[in-house]
């Protein structure tokens, strides 16, 4: 038998549709060949081929020639065939076909002595060609998106300009196209050759990717509390750290605004306060290096400085918050307040685009109004009444010792001094960053450069920040990727004294008299602290100090990824954050510190924080069963290298280094260090994507404690049920998950390097002479500080995905707690680290996301609350502490409730007044303090529980809108029933105590006699009986702020492509435009301590500014 | 090959980065205190103890009885008005210059109870004793500063961590007089062991004090025996004030606290110029009118006092400026001619009137005791301004209430509130 000819007669069968006939003929073929396969054997004869360039019909005969074999084939087929090279001698048939058919479009199977030629797999059916765009809704190229063949292996990525081609399709091919963060769309090709691919915005957020410790996860999986924030154009807010970034954007997560200086510290604390001692500050982990938390400035300038500052904001690409003990608890013992990871932008493969972002803006102090002071003639009314109050209530007469005279106007019919005016500014900003992206299946890569200026709305201060990124990953080869990701930074901040310090500017541009002046008529400084001025000239303190704080710093990792089967991975990184800083503060001759000769600090640290990390992961899907498991090593050590020298003596103003200085007054180094070592290991198991587990455990090891009391164990489970997956769920456009976990964290923030250790130091001596002294008891029995806590949420996703809500509630009991406790100074200290109690927080998060479209106006919103509460379970000895001016720590109280004196009103007549306090000076019109205990005297004892600096609740609530071609958002952030301490209230409202003006408004107030008021009391001289620390001075801190109002324009992409440009946006942005808020101060969210037990006290640090942006965002 | 190289690495590497002896780490500024103190330790130790008992106290605790005896007041108030309402905001349980004072001594106290403890089990050498007797002048010193501020303190007679109640104002003088016995029998010799250096103890310093101690209980006659003893010492003589506030040499300071910049934070200079003045300070308190007008114009001691700078009033006796720091005289000669004068009662005008005739002044007379307590209270006004005495000497004579016009209360200061709430087996004073 020669070959068997079968074509023709099919194609004669006109009157078919020609899909039925082709149906047809390959089943035939096909079902001939499975018939056959099971007798098939080997052919064992020795063929032997030399064919250059001829038909392959020709290359058959020659096979057959030589075999018994014969060919099966049609002729539709063959026609396809490409001639034939080959050159063969004495192989085997099966050696000799696979040769054959290698460079034809066909393949073939040998069935007992036939080759059945036959179309290969993947184009069964007629294939087609398609070329394709994708872009988002609005119209924005996607570079980089996947784009697959439904049911098959091929696929291709868009290229820059979001263009595909995709060949040899079958004609009923659908294609699937995914892009991160948009929803995943299915395209029906039909007869299309070229198609536009719109992809939606994700919506559904549980297709998500988010960066947990040590990996990744999609939202759906995710069984614990997990927040995060992925800046955009719209919700990008400039701001100098990533961690104001998600101010207002997480439940439980709360980030205090900060002051108005530029670079100055801020609060966040996440699901309350999680520790005593410390600032309460979450670990931040930036690409996967834990960094240590310190204050970015060595000398105290009134304030701290935020080290995250640093960094830079625009480099980010998504900020996650590990909430709860099951996400935080693999980093252990430093997770307690959570743990925020932040995940800085790398290349994406197929993606190469440069973009440039730049704004300029304008910045000044709001609310000034609310601090008007009273005019000379006011002052002097007050002032005298209170004197005249005074003499007389004493019985004094001119010329006795104790008289106070009265005070008339020095300057009568001069402009008197707006002494806040003249140090304020309408303050610069300008920032700029540029980034280039690329990547290739094997290297990708993110460079960026940034620079910020951002001047102070208080003249002379200015922060300047210079940032550079490199990012690149390379496979090397097919088992090893390298990489290295590396930010480096200098920034130099030209501080002010704020806060509390002597020279605070905002603060000493208050409560001046009101006819003082800056300069004398010849032009010399008025100095403060004189008969001519009150208090330091703020403008002299600013013209006559140079401050330098310049800080170099290098955050960055390499990593090598060993690839050892399809499962088994091990990452290696070394990481290092090397920070060094130099803090200058010179005072001219003229300065009241320059000591009258001139006067430079020169402080310096290197701080150093290495990383050793071994991460071995193991991922496997079984089945249905899918299992993401790591284990790890990793070693941290800090080393922190100061000195410091202080130098006086210049010559002239114009020297200012130290040689020139003609005294060291004092020089001095430092070093200290301390280390962790971990071993961690987590196991997220999921079956049949409804049913997930997690179990994690890390263990470390602190050089902070004693040997026997250094390793801590911090386990934690985790379990989510996607109950919307299970068969009996009926609302198909409905997603329920819900989740529950626990676990322990720990703490070891806040307490000394050596705590455990009692020390003998040297440096205690005298007269030249060198000496020892006890430094620290020690404390051997020092231990971890644990929060266990139990967290159980649910993650709802309704109307196929256009409103999403989250809930959780958690309560965490916090043992150990870690606190420098106050002991009684006759055992020789004042305190001693200790454990000593525990804690406990509970709370509700709610999450709210809606979008909805109408017509062409699209709207998303996201809101977010969060109700936490704080109450001290128990204290060593469980009696209350004092802490501070007024606050205590008491069991079954909060952690930062105020304890004070409670203000009833004003006594409106002598005979209200209690005897014991009329023989102490008290009269009509003053201050009626609550006497709790009723012994007619007011005292420590008569202090009581009044409010808390912790809010009742608080959130944000952002809107965009999109219209065409514009955006705008309002960004609003608020908290409720929180209380604030006005301290500056005791310098501005002091009415005629000393001799410092006071605001206008309480002047207006004041208690003149009996039903004048109950608020404010009378003007007296000498007695700070009204200034005590009351519930005169507390106010409700509850606020609304519109945090930011932008709106943009997007030009047409018609447009931008004559301008090749893929992108660019317009915007104008507002910041903290305005404020809802009862409170008498300029700012309720300012505060001049950070830490837990002190917070919500205002004592004039600078408030922050309203800024009023412009800015493009173009990508090339 | 390549693979299993890389592999055979990658575990070197993490065994090479297991580091958990990286743990033990210790400061490079102190040692662990757990160690038994060595002779050689415990001399250093004793430099430490000068250095706790100058510094814990605090800037203030060494001026508070110039603060709460009248004759000065707040920097900011207007021609002496309001003093009593200066001295009564100091008086208060919470006021911080309580607070820092009451823990600054106990602070210095643990320091020297450390040493004497130490010195127990140490051989009874010459050097050792030395030390002992040293160590037991600075507890008699820190129960003075104590006991004349707050009345009956507690006693440690070693470091304890135990709540201890009050000790009544008899025991703690019995105590300080101990102490002071031992501290005149072992403490070095002010001429031969230390060569005139009185920035250092001596046995003599030791004497000085009892001698004030004395006085404080009313002991006159025991008082003046003492001072006279120092008196006839030949290497103390009056000297003028330019050298003793000058830090100059000088034959009258019998002990002072060296307080260099470097080693201190006692900067009390700062506390009394204005920021105008060329000594700049931050100007907090500053003399009463009347304490201006006390020193006569040929008292040499009125310019070294005091001074008017641009019209304001400033204490002149700690001249270093902002930044600087002064030395700090414990006892001079010049307080031994007073305690003498007064122990003996009218019988000490001649010591009186030779103490006046230094400072340029001409003698006095009395008709009885109670003028001569006055002329000499006065005197004592003047000579020790400034250095801590004016309220003391007011409340021993028991004219605090007249003279100063506070409260009765005000004879003692407030035992510290945060102490009170620590330790419930203190009792406050009457009256807060």
């Amino acid at each position: 038998m020669k070959f068997t000819y079968l074509g023709q007669g099919g194609l004669r069968l006109s009157f078919a549709p020609p899909n039925y006939l082709l149906v047809m003929k390959w089943t035939l073929i096909l079902s001939l060949a499975f018939c056959f396969q099971v007798t098939a054997k080997v052919h064992s004869q020795d063929l032997t081929l030399k064919i250059n360039g001829q038909q392959l019909t020709e290359v058959f005969a020659a096979i057959e020639d030589q075999t018994d074999i014969s060919f099966v084939y049609s002729d539709e087929m063959i026609r396809q065939a490409k001639p034939v090279h080959i050159n063969l001698s004495k192989v085997s048939l099966e050696e000799a076909l696979p040769m054959v058919f290698a460079q034809q479009p066909f393949t073939y199977q040998l069935v007992d002595q036939y080759v059945v030629i036959k179309a290969k797999p993947s184009a069964e059916r007629e294939e087609i060609a398609i070329s394709g765009t994708v872009k988002s809704q609005n119209g924005e190229l996607l570079p980089g998106a996947t784009v697959r063949l439904k049911g098959g292996s091929k696929g291709t990525v868009t290229d820059i300009d979001g263009k595909f081609t995709l060949s040899m399709l079958p004609d009923d091919a659908v294609l699937v196209v995914s892009y991160i963060g948009y929803d995943s769309q299915e395209i029906a090709l039909g007869s299309k050759s070229e198609v536009v691919i719109i992809l939606n915005p994700s919506d559904n957020s549980l297709s998500e990717i988010v960066v947990i410790g040590y990996g990744q996860q999609e939202r759906k999986q995710v069984s614990s509390a997990i927040a995060d924030f992925k800046p955009t154009e719209e919700n990008f807010r400039q701001v100098q750290g990533p961690d104001q970034l998600i101010q207002g954007r997480m439940a439980g997560v709360y980030v205090g605004a900060g002051g108005g200086t530029p670079g100055s510290d801020i609060r966040v604390s996440i699901r309350g306060i999680g520790s005593l001692s410390g600032q309460n500050e979450p670990l931040y982990v930036v690409d996967g290096i834990p960094l240590v938390n310190h204050n970015a400035a060595l000398f105290d300038l009134g304030e701290g400085m935020n080290p995250l500052a640093e960094l830079n904001p625009n480099d980010i690409e998504s900020i996650e918050v590990l909430k709860d003990a099951a996400s935080a608890a693999i980093y252990g013992s430093r997770a307690t307040n959570g743990v925020v990871i932040i995940t800085t932008k790398s290349g994406k493969e197929g993606k190469s685009s440069f973009n440039i972002q730049s704004n300029i803006g304008v910045q000044y102090l709001p609310n000034v109004n609310k601090l008007k002071m009273a005019d000379s003639d006011l002052y002097l009314e007050v002032l005298n009444e209170a004197r005249f109050n005074y003499n007389e209530q004493n019985g004094y007469q001119p010329g006795d010792g104790n008289f106070v005279n009265y005070q008339e106007n020095p300057y009568p019919g001069y402009p008197e001094t707006d002494w806040l005016d003249i140090v304020t500014r309408n303050a610069l900003v300008s920032n700029v960053n540029m980034s280039f992206s690329s990547g290739t299946k094997k290297t990708k890569l993110y460079l960026s450069g940034g620079y910020l200026n951002q001047q102070g709305v208080m003249e002379s201060n200015e922060y300047k920040k210079y940032n550079t990124k490199v990012n690149i990953t390379h496979q090397a080869t097919s088992w090893l990727e390298v990489g290295t990701n590396t930010n480096l930074s200098f920034s130099r901040n030209n501080r002010i004294p704020n806060g509390n310090y002597g020279s605070a500017i905002m603060l000493r541009s208050m409560g001046q008299r009101p006819f003082d002046r800056p300069f004398k008529p010849n032009g010399e400084y008025y100095v403060g602290g004189t008969e001519e001025l009150l208090y330091h000239n703020n403008v002299q303190i600013l013209n006559e100090q140079n401050t330098k704080l310049d800080n170099y710093r290098m955050l960055g990792n390499v990593h090598a990824d060993i690839r050892f089967s399809p499962s088994f991975h091990l990452k290696n990184t070394f990481g290092m954050d090397a920070i060094y800083t130099e803090d200058y503060l010179y005072y001219t001759d003229k300065h009241p510190y320059g000591a009258g000769q001139g006067r430079l600090l020169d402080e310096r640290r290197m701080m150093t924080n290495g990383l050793i990390e071994n991460t071995l992961y193991f991922d496997h899907t079984f089945g249905k069963l899918t299992i993401n498991a790591l284990a790890g090593h990793s070693f941290q050590k800090v080393t922190t290298s100061v000195n410091s020298i202080d130098g006086r003596g210049f010559p002239s103003p114009s020297f200012d280094v130290l040689s020139v200085a003609s005294e060291i007054a004092s020089a001095s180094s430092g070093f200290g260090q301390n280390s962790l070592e971990s071993y961690y290991s987590r196991a997220n198991l999921s079956y049949a994507d409804k049913y997930m587990l997690s179990l994690s455990i890390r263990a470390d090891g602190s050089s902070k404690f004693s040997p026997e009391k250094r390793y801590g164990s911090f386990p934690s489970i985790s379990a989510g049920w996607n109950i919307s997956d299970e068969p009996f769920w009926s609302l198909s456009r409905t997603d329920l998950k819900f989740r529950a976990s626990y676990g322990a964290t720990g703490n070891q923030d806040g307490i000394g390097s050596y705590a455990y250790q009692a020390l003998m130091s040297g440096g205690a001596n005298y007269d030249g002479n060198s000496g020892l002294s006890i430094s620290t008891f020690g404390n051997p029995e020092l231990t971890w500080e644990t929060a266990k806590q139990f967290d159980i949420g649910v993650d709802l996703g309704m109307f196929a995905g256009k409103l999403h809500l989250t809930a959780d509630y958690f309560i965490k009991n916090t043992e150990n707690l870690l606190y420098n406790m106050p002991i009684h100074a006759t055992s020789g200290f004042s305190s001693v680290t200790s454990n000593i109690g525990s804690m406990q927080n509970r709370g509700l998060e709610l999450m709210i996301a809606y979008q909805h479209r109408f017509g062409e106006l699209e709207w998303q919103s996201d809101f977010n609350i969060s109700f936490i509460d704080n109450e001290l379970t128990s204290l060593l000895g469980d009696e209350p502490l004092l802490i501070g001016a007024n606050r205590t720590l008491q069991v079954g109280e909060e952690v930062g409730s105020f304890y004070m004196y409670k203000m009833l009103g004003i006594f409106q007549s002598d005979e209200e007044v209690p005897q014991l306090l009329f023989d102490q000076g008290v009269r009509a019109g003053d201050v009626h303090y609550e006497d709790v205990n009723n012994d007619g005297i007011i005292n420590v004892d008569d202090r009581q529980i009044i409010g808390t600096s912790n809010p009742d609740y608080y959130g944000g609530w952002s809107n965009t809108f999109k219209y065409k071609n514009f955006d705008l958002s309002a960004f609003l952030t608020y908290s409720q029933g929180s209380e604030i301490y006005a301290t500056w209230r005791i310098t501005t409202d002091r009415l005629g105590i000393g001799a410092q003006g006071f605001r206008e408004e309480v002047a207006l107030d004041r208690w003149t006699g009996p039903g004048t008021s109950n608020e404010v009391p009378r003007a007296y001289h000498g007695s700070g009986y009204n200034l005590n620390n009351s519930s005169r001075f507390l106010e409700d801190a509850s606020f609304v702020r519109l945090r930011t109002l932008s709106l943009g324009y997007t030009l047409p992409k018609a447009f931008l492509s004559k301008l090749q440009m893929s992108h660019l946006r317009f915007f104008v942005q507002g910041e903290n435009l305005y404020l809802f808020s009862k409170y008498s101060g300029v700012d309720p969210e300012v505060s001049k301590n950070y830490d837990a037990r002190f917070m919500g006290d205002d004592n004039m640090n600078l408030p922050q500014p309203r800024t009023i942006r412009v800015g493009l965002n173009a990508t090339f | 090959m390549k693979f299993n190289i890389s592999i055979i690495l990658i575990m070197a590497l993490i065994i090479a980065s297991s580091c958990s002896n990286q743990l033990d780490l210790y400061p490079r500024s102190a040692v662990s205190s757990d160690a038994e103190l060595t002779e050689e330790d415990a001399s250093s130790f004793l430099i430490g103890v000068y250095q706790s008992v100058q510094n814990d106290p605090g800037r203030e605790s060494y001026i508070l009885a110039d603060l709460l005896g009248g004759d000065m007041n707040s920097a900011s108030s207007t021609n002496g008005g309001g003093t009593n309402a200066f001295i009564s905001n100091i008086m208060r349980p919470e006021h911080s210059y309580v607070n820092s004072s009451w823990k600054g001594y106990y602070e210095a106290l643990y320091q020297v109870n450390t040493l004497l403890t130490s010195l127990l089990t140490l051989p009874n050498n010459s050097e050792m004793n030395k030390n002992r007797g040293v160590s037991h002048y600075f507890r008699a010193f820190i129960y003075t500063s104590l006991v004349t501020k707050f009345g009956g303190v507690p006693i440690l007679k070693e470091n304890s961590l135990e709540r201890m109640p009050r000790n009544t104002v008899e025991e703690v003088y019995a105590f300080i007089e101990e102490d002071l016995q031992i501290a005149i029998d072992l403490a070095p010799e002010f001429s031969g062991d230390l060569g005139g250096d009185f920035n250092s103890v001596s046995s003599d310093a030791a004497k000085a004090l009892l001698a004030r101690v004395k006085l404080l209980q009313g002991k006159k006659m025991e008082a003046a025996t003492l001072a006279e003893e120092l008196i006839a010492a030949p290497y103390f003589q009056l000297d003028s004030f330019e050298k003793i506030f000058r830090r100059e040499g000088n034959s009258e300071i019998i002990f002072a606290f060296v307080n260099l910049t470097m080693e201190s934070n006692i900067n009390l200079s700062t506390l009394f110029y204005t920021y105008a003045h060329p000594q700049s300070g931050s100007y907090v308190f500053k003399p009463n009118p009347w304490a201006m007008q006390m020193f006569s114009p040929e008292d040499v001691r009125g310019p070294i006092s005091v001074d008017t700078y641009e019209g304001l009033d400033v204490v002149n006796k700690y001249p270093s400026g902002q930044t600087g720091t002064d030395q700090l005289n414990v006892s001079r000669l010049a307080e031994l001619y007073l305690i003498s004068a007064e122990g003996q009662g009218l019988a000490g005008l001649p010591r009186l009137n030779e103490l006046r005739a230094a400072r340029g002044l001409e003698p006095v007379s009395a008709g009885n005791e109670d003028q001569f307590l006055d002329l000499l209270l006065e005197e004592r006004r003047r000579e020790l301004f400034g250095e801590g005495f004016r309220w003391m000497d007011l409340v021993r004579t028991d004219k605090a209430i007249d003279q100063i016009g506070i409260q009765d209360r005000e004879t003692l200061m407030p035992i510290p509130e945060t102490e009170l709430l620590l330790n419930k087996n203190l009792v406050q004073n009457p009256g807060y």
